[in-house]
């Protein structure tokens, strides 16, 4: 019991130190507001992908920059009922603004409804939930995917100088990024390069093996193949590997999208030609800037996009090494 | 040889045989066969030395898990970790690479990939608990030690070009692919340890008959673990050839394999409930399933359609197989 308390009395004075770290530096930054908001979020898969690891750490870190808020993060491990419950949770602890990424856009709608009817807005982050949930949420905030495709495109046609033959490695099937990315492609080719024909499109499931498989089943296929586009960087260097197993590397163009690190690498090196950068960071401080605003009842857009802005080998060095 | 050539006969050489029962007994090779003949007329660059080595290479991670899987189900048990073992010692070899060079990273991989295996053998041959429910929470629990280790980054070998490390994934020996290779190599061995040794002859008794193989003396505890140190060795080879391969490694990059080294070992006919089996049957399930995915690609047909045929295919197998033990197509009961 006296550990208990013990310990009690330490969490209480390790929380009074962080508000008197909080209010000093509230103090420096001159920020007169003096109000503290609670935001809360629960993530998607926290740990399955560098992506989603430095997602987090960033929420953090800018939530701990931003002096007023007080941000408790959750993770429901992409587990669907382990979200709703955490919710649940959030409402509980009246959190101002609840931050989801959606494990799952179909079946977290119900808890989003739940949320808006105690009074608590919800803001999705990353990837969006069905259309029944998106009249309830305040803001949705995270890439354009239809955007991401429609960049590769152009930069396929900026590389081929708009004439070739090439094939696609979309991402997981069902997957709402993997078919927005798809689409933005397959809609923006034919209209900046007509002729640019797509070979053929099958899916590489995010999975660089998988992908390197895929490759190696169409340069077996195709004596002729220009360019490929793959959905993300993991399966354009797949790609990559395949073609310069088959010798046949330097004839292709290689676009890709979320540039990672292999990717870059590559980039430099002079084998991969285009990709789209996506900062988790960037993503994560989109999310919490929006919940913020939604916290301080201003007005915010219904979507609102973060910049994935194109990389090639011309412009990479204004970038720096993705850290995925 | 001549073992290779006896595996297609398992059991009593009959002199004479209904077609049924040879399609239950050699349905596999037959369906190699066809697999060929229907692929090689559909399209124009199928039957190409170069594509089925193509095809050989991209069944050998597969091939050889499910080849010390094959142990595992002859034994009686299930191997459902494998799948997660694999993403597990395919980070840990890439990421040891830059650490400690690949000198030690090999070794280091392996010792900490049979531990795994050992751990999943003495549970299941020692304290004899149910090999689905502890291979099943392992595939958990190992994809949660991966994501500890890397804290959710991928892996990558930043030094892709002069590595001798590339020899397992990318290389080849007398135009054969080194993957291919150990594949094939490792199914030679393997078949030859299981129809001619003791220890091989010990297995099937174990997974055909338990209790008649413990009153016979059998030490079924260590049989058991045994098989799971195989399964996990074997995981582990297909580890080096993945993280050759690709030169880096996902967290879950073997996610789902588990489900694919089954269908291999099932097509081949090994018998789920234990004391039948072959690795050499392995082999070619394992190949028609990468000559189904490779061949339908090649034809343009989607992606779904590989997922239907591989399941057509093997539900024909597996009936084939029970229809011949039974000695008629259609059973009444």
């Amino acid at each position: 019991m006296k550990v208990q308390m013990k310990s009690v009395r330490i969490i209480r004075s390790l929380g009074k130190v962080s508000l008197l770290a909080a209010s000093i530096s509230l103090g420096l930054s001159g920020m007169a507001n003096a109000e503290t908001f609670r935001i809360g979020i629960t993530q998607n898969n926290v740990g399955v992908d560098s992506y989603q690891t430095t997602y987090e750490q960033a929420f953090e870190e800018a939530a701990a920059k931003a002096g007023n808020v007080e941000a408790v993060v959750l993770d429901a491990g992409g587990d669907v009922a382990r979200q709703i419950s955490q919710v649940r949770d959030l409402i509980q602890q009246q959190v101002d603004v609840i931050i989801i990424w959606p494990t799952d856009g179909q079946a977290v709608v119900p808890a989003i409804r739940g949320a808006v009817k105690a009074g608590v807005p919800v803001v999705v982050t990353n990837s969006n939930v069905a259309e029944a949930g998106q009249s309830l949420i305040a803001s949705f905030s995270g890439p354009n995917n239809i955007q991401q495709g429609a960049y590769a495109a152009e930069m396929m046609c900026d590389q081929l100088d708009g004439k070739g033959e090439i094939v696609q490695i979309t991402g997981q099937p069902g997957y709402t990024t993997a078919i927005e990315r798809q689409k933005g492609f397959e809609d923006r080719l034919p209209e900046v390069c007509p002729d640019v024909t797509i070979l053929d499109s099958q899916p590489g499931d995010w999975n660089r093996e998988k992908a390197q498989r895929t490759m190696e089943g169409f340069l077996t296929r195709y004596d002729n193949i220009d360019g490929v586009y793959a959905a993300d960087d993991n399966m354009g260097v797949g790609a990559l590997n395949a073609a310069k197993a088959a010798d046949r590397a330097p004839e292709i163009v290689f676009i890709g999208a979320t540039n990672f690190a292999v990717g870059y690498e590559a980039m430099a090196r002079g084998e991969y030609h285009g990709s789209v950068y996506q900062s988790p960071a960037e993503d994560a401080r989109n999310a919490l800037n929006i919940a913020i605003a939604v916290a301080q009842g201003k007005e915010v857009e219904k979507v609102s996009y973060f910049d994935t802005p194109k990389i090639t080998q011309e412009n990479m060095a204004e970038f720096e090494k993705p850290v995925f | 040889m001549k073992a290779l050539l006896d595996s297609f006969k398992p059991g009593l050489k009959d002199k004479e045989i209904s077609p049924l029962q040879f399609f239950g007994k050699h349905g596999i090779s037959v369906a190699l066969v066809l697999c060929v003949v229907i692929f090689s007329l559909a399209t124009e660059n199928f039957l190409s030395a170069d594509n089925f080595l193509t095809v050989v290479m991209q069944a050998s991670i597969i091939g050889t898990i499910a080849i010390g899987v094959t142990f595992v189900v002859i034994g009686g048990n299930l191997d459902l970790s494998v799948g997660s073992l694999l993403s597990f010692a395919t980070v840990l070899v890439v990421d040891l690479h830059d650490k400690v060079g690949p000198g030690m990273a090999i070794p280091l991989m392996f010792v900490f990939t049979l531990l795994i295996g050992s751990i999943n053998g003495f549970l299941i041959g020692y304290l004899r608990l149910n090999s689905l429910i502890v291979t099943l929470g392992m595939l958990s629990a190992i994809q949660g030690i991966t994501l500890v280790y890397t804290g959710g980054k991928n892996v990558d070998i930043s030094d892709q070009e002069n590595t001798w490390f590339a020899f397992f994934g990318r290389e080849e020996i007398f135009g054969i692919p080194v993957p291919a290779l150990i594949f094939i190599v490792l199914g030679i061995i393997l078949q030859i340890v299981l129809l001619k040794t003791g220890f091989g002859r010990k297995i099937f008794a174990v997974g055909g008959n338990e209790t008649a193989a413990l009153f016979s003396g059998l030490r079924r505890k260590r049989l058991v673990f045994s098989t799971y140190l195989l399964s996990a060795f074997t995981t582990a080879c297909a580890a080096l050839i993945l993280g050759s391969r690709v030169m880096g490694s996902q967290n879950n990059v073997g996610e789902g394999y588990e489900l694919l080294v089954l269908a291999g070992v099932i097509l081949g006919g090994t018998s789920l409930l234990g004391g039948s089996g072959s690795i050499v049957r392995t082999v070619i399930g394992v190949l028609i399933l990468a000559m189904i995915q490779n061949g339908l690609l090649l034809l343009g047909y989607p992606y779904y359609t590989q997922w239907l045929v591989t399941w057509v295919v093997i539900i024909v197998a597996v009936w084939l197989d029970i229809a011949a033990k039974r000695g008629k197509l259609l059973s009444s009961y």
